[in-house]
């Protein structure tokens, strides 16, 4: 039943006291934000501990929300945050966006991929491209891709212009596109 | 081939006004490179909606709840006792039984070996302290002393233990 309410009338639920509306509020958004921590992080143990520090200033920070945006919109704000500050407690480089090296090691592509190609989900081969971006590329394709919001709202939430988040997506989109290319070389035309 | 690309991507996010729209329609139908880039530009859009959510640990809601459960738990001591109200009671015991000993050593007989007596000021009337200085008073005076002790050791206790507690999960 409680799965049903809103964000909105969940928050308010929590904000009355009851805690288990805030459960069910984590429960709804952990995926994405966890997702979006993974973009960040080196590791799972990394992206876990982003996820639920962000879930724990979030119920702090609860009755600042004026609801004058998204739930998931100021949620991710807080995630971008506190991913940041991390990465730069962890002093990750994460400035160089033209660094060509892959921000997530992952295995060789030519290693045994492709004589099984076909057997292999798009979407593995997606996400595998996806880590190999850098953090800020795959936080937008992701935010805007499958956190279902407008260029505003991740403007909003990565603290800077509509604008400059379509050009970063166009870019962004490029280079996953690259990657893809240079993963899959001569399968890539079929598979996407 | 990057302004291509990028009109095509405007044109499939929808982000064009209605002239660029009709434009890029019309350039897609007539010229075969628009064609080609908008029908490979469109299949990648469908392949990006494809990019697989994480999953996070099976107990991951439980500790989220668990660590403002922690959180919580330690806020109502510290809203409710403000730390200065605390030490300012404090050090007005500590200097009220100082003054008090002091007050008592300086006025000791010391010749008097044995049998003790106190040189009363002149204008202090005994009997009106004798009214206030009795046995419910003090044990009242003692009870509150000892409260205030068993908080402060309790803080303490608890202030310890959480530090504990951090520096296990940070391990």
């Amino acid at each position: 039943m409680q799965n049903k309410l809103s964000d909105t009338e969940l928050i308010e639920q929590t904000l009355a006291g009851n805690q288990s509306a805030y459960t069910d509020l984590v429960k709804r958004h952990q995926r994405f934000v966890f997702t979006l921590a993974m973009r960040f992080a080196k590791g799972r143990e990394d992206a876990e501990e982003i996820a639920q520090d962000c879930f724990v200033k979030a119920y702090r920070s609860l009755g600042l929300f004026k609801g004058e945006s998204k739930f998931s919109t100021w949620l991710y704000s807080i995630v971008y945050t506190t991913a940041m500050t991390s990465l730069r407690k962890k002093r990750i480089e994460t400035d160089s966006i033209d660094d060509e090296t892959s921000y997530i090691q992952v295995a060789s592509p030519q290693s045994g991929y492709e004589n099984n190609v076909e057997n292999k989900s798009r979407s593995f081969y997606i996400n595998q491209a996806i880590q190999q971006l850098m953090p800020d590329d795959a936080t937008i394709i992701t935010l805007f891709y499958r956190g279902e919001q407008s260029l505003d709202e991740i403007g909003q939430a990565l603290g800077i212009e509509a604008n400059t988040v379509k050009v970063k997506l166009f870019r962004a989109r490029q280079r996953l596109k690259e990657k893809l290319e240079r993963n899959l070389k001569h399968e890539a035309k079929e598979l996407i | 081939m990057n302004n291509i690309d990028q009109t095509l991507w405007n044109y499939i996010d929808g982000n064009c006004t209605t002239e660029e729209q009709l434009a890029v329609s019309l350039l897609i139908e007539s010229d075969h490179t628009y064609r080609l880039k908008y029908q490979e530009l469109l299949l990648l859009d469908k392949r990006f909606e494809e990019i697989e959510l994480d999953e996070p640990p099976m107990a991951f809601t439980y500790n989220v709840i668990e660590a403002i459960r922690t959180e919580q738990s330690l806020i109502p001591l510290k809203s409710a006792f403000n730390k200065r109200i605390v030490l300012g009671i404090a050090a007005f015991f500590i200097f009220t039984l100082f003054g008090l000993l002091i007050f008592t050593i300086t006025r000791l007989d010391w010749s008097l070996a044995g049998n003790l007596s106190v040189n009363i000021p002149v204008g202090l009337k005994v009997s009106i302290i004798k009214n206030y200085v009795n046995g419910p008073v003090l044990q009242g005076f003692l009870f509150f002393d000892t409260i205030l002790a068993l908080y402060l050791l309790d803080n303490y206790i608890r202030k310890k233990n959480f530090r504990n507690r951090i520096n296990v999960s940070s391990k």
